[in-house]
């Protein structure tokens, strides 16, 4: 469903990503990593629409994304979840959920996704008129995925869905997440985390310097020891790859 | 006694009107980083608005104060696709608030001149909307004063209310609280940032003719409610709502009491000396967030 072909992209004149392709199939969770600065979050945020690509293309579904803004990729089907979640902390969680909800034709149907999301995720419905930057750490992510769910997108952009959580909080997002994918969503995450990662994706991306350092399933990337020097490091073996 | 109940009063509808002014100020500052200097000549216009529909073309003065309001509203639409927009996509970015400062000062100075050509350097004189005074015990207050003050709280308990409850309304909170996450919810955002000055603006326009049967109209007679503007957005603290209307209330009430005590001449210094006792011992303002380090 989605195609980036040799994307070029990056902040002003700085090219950080030098030619990246993958594709996410219709269902799949695919999973991006690599070491700091490889343009992990780059790729998102040009597949999103914040920064507008050199060259390359991208298509949703056969259509280009390429020169439109973040409202347009979102309405094409595309959602996206910043790292730490993005959520508007001196709003109440309804208003974050209604908010997600912004894009839709009418309020009716801005409610009614509000609803699903709260069925989805019950203890947001306990929290509705807390202000979202009061929230757990859990709780903040888990608002996070069901504002950008309200719109009901196909495909679903992660950045960092475990930057600083817990291991009990990560390990229910991670859980949240394969609930996701059971019901058809397809994922496109950029993570650090590589054993949560490597645990729920059906394929995998490396990015090194900008560039495609590998691509393939997660059995794949265990049993390469040159991918594994490749992203962690000699130096950075805190970071285990079974 | 009784005149200490009526400057009081007096003081109470000058915050009403600075509130007017100065929240769509910090609107428009909280969402856009945008430090407007011409949000006066906004002001001048709602004056010129309604000096030209009740005196000239006899216009109800109700249709008047209206027409005010929609033409700064209007204009306030062209600012952002016209001025901010373009000067952002020659960077490449956002910029620093000092090259909106600048820019906006030449929007002023235009305006002023404009203004001056197509108006005339005179003070044009405006009739009271309403005649009659307004008896309060032992003192009074005229009905003029009496509407200012009633417009305001009708207009920012509505302005409040947008921000609460309308679709809208969220998405200028999500914008002035986070615009790249505001982008993710399918908000356009120069569609927020045209509406945001545009109402702010707008309430300046309607406070202009307000205000302009108390004043007269001239070109520049918005310039120093810009600058007192400031230092009440400093000291409700910068981007706060809630802050500015508290410390409008606050600085009207002390400039009209302040004229028991000292000579009149220090009137216009009180909100300047309070600015800088506030950026002295509370930098963030009354209502403001310490800035995280």
């Amino acid at each position: 469903m989605l195609e980036v072909a040799e994307v070029r992209s990056g902040y002003g004149r700085l090219e950080i990503l030098q030619g990246v392709s993958l594709s996410v199939a219709p269902g799949a969770i695919v999973g991006v990593i690599g070491p700091n600065g490889a343009g992990k979050s780059t790729l998102l945020k040009t597949i999103f629409g914040y920064l507008a690509p050199f060259s390359g293309g991208i298509t949703l579904d056969g259509e280009s994304l390429v020169g439109l803004r973040p409202d347009q990729v979102l309405r094409r089907g595309a959602g996206f979840v910043a790292q730490a979640g993005g959520l508007f902390a001196e709003m109440t969680v309804h208003d974050n959920l209604l908010l997600g909800g912004y894009g839709l034709p009418s309020r009716r149907e801005a409610a009614a996704a509000v609803d699903a999301a709260y069925e989805r995720f019950p203890r947001l419905r306990e929290r509705r008129r807390q202000q979202a930057g009061s929230l757990s750490g859990g709780e903040q992510r888990a608002l996070a995925l069901a504002r950008a769910l309200v719109m009901r997108p196909r495909l679903l952009l992660l950045d960092e869905p475990s930057a600083a959580l817990a291991p009990r909080f990560i390990d229910e997002v991670y859980e949240a997440i394969r609930a996701l994918n059971r019901s058809g969503l397809a994922l496109l995450i950029v993570e650090q985390n590589v054993e949560m990662i490597l645990g729920v994706a059906h394929r995998v991306f490396v990015l090194d310097l900008g560039q495609n350092a590998f691509d393939g399933e997660p059995a794949e990337l265990r049993g390469t020891d040159r991918i594994r020097r490749l992203y962690l490091g000699e130096s950075r073996r805190d970071i285990q790859v079974e | 006694m009784e005149s200490l109940v009526e400057f009081l009063i007096q003081g109470v509808v000058l915050g009403g009107l600075y509130a007017l002014f100065a929240v769509g100020l910090t609107l428009i500052f909280g969402v856009l980083n945008v430090i407007n200097v011409a949000h006066g000549e906004f002001f001048a216009v709602g004056g010129y608005v309604l000096f030209a529909a009740v005196v000239l073309l006899h216009v109800p003065a109700p249709l008047g104060v209206a027409g005010a309001g929609v033409g700064a509203f209007l204009l306030g639409l062209a600012v952002y696709p016209l001025l901010i927009a373009p000067l952002n996509r020659r960077l490449g970015r956002r910029p620093a608030g000092s090259l909106y400062l600048v820019l906006t000062l030449g929007l002023s100075t235009f305006m002023q001149s404009s203004l001056l050509a197509i108006g005339g350097g005179d003070y044009r004189q405006v009739p009271p909307l309403v005649r009659g005074i307004l008896e309060i015990g032992p003192t009074g207050v005229s009905y003029q004063r009496v509407l200012v003050l009633g417009v305001a709280t009708l207009l920012l308990g509505a302005l409040f209310a947008f921000l609460r409850w309308h679709r809208q309304g969220l998405a200028v909170r999500a914008v002035s609280q986070n615009p790249e996450a505001a982008q993710a919810m399918g908000i356009h955002l120069a569609r927020i940032f045209s509406l945001t000055l545009a109402l702010g603006v707008g309430l300046a326009g309607v406070g202009g003719a307000l205000m302009a049967p108390l004043f007269n109209v001239y070109p520049a007679v918005g310039f120093p409610l810009t600058i007192k503007a400031f230092a009440i957005t400093i000291l409700g603290g910068m981007g706060n709502l809630a802050g500015a209307l508290l410390a409008s209330l606050m600085i009207g009430v002390a400039e009209s009491l302040v004229v028991i005590v000292v000579p009149s001449q220090w009137q216009n210094g009180v909100a300047f000396l309070v600015m800088i006792a506030v950026l002295l011992f509370r930098p963030q303002g009354l209502l403001g967030r310490r800035a995280a380090r």
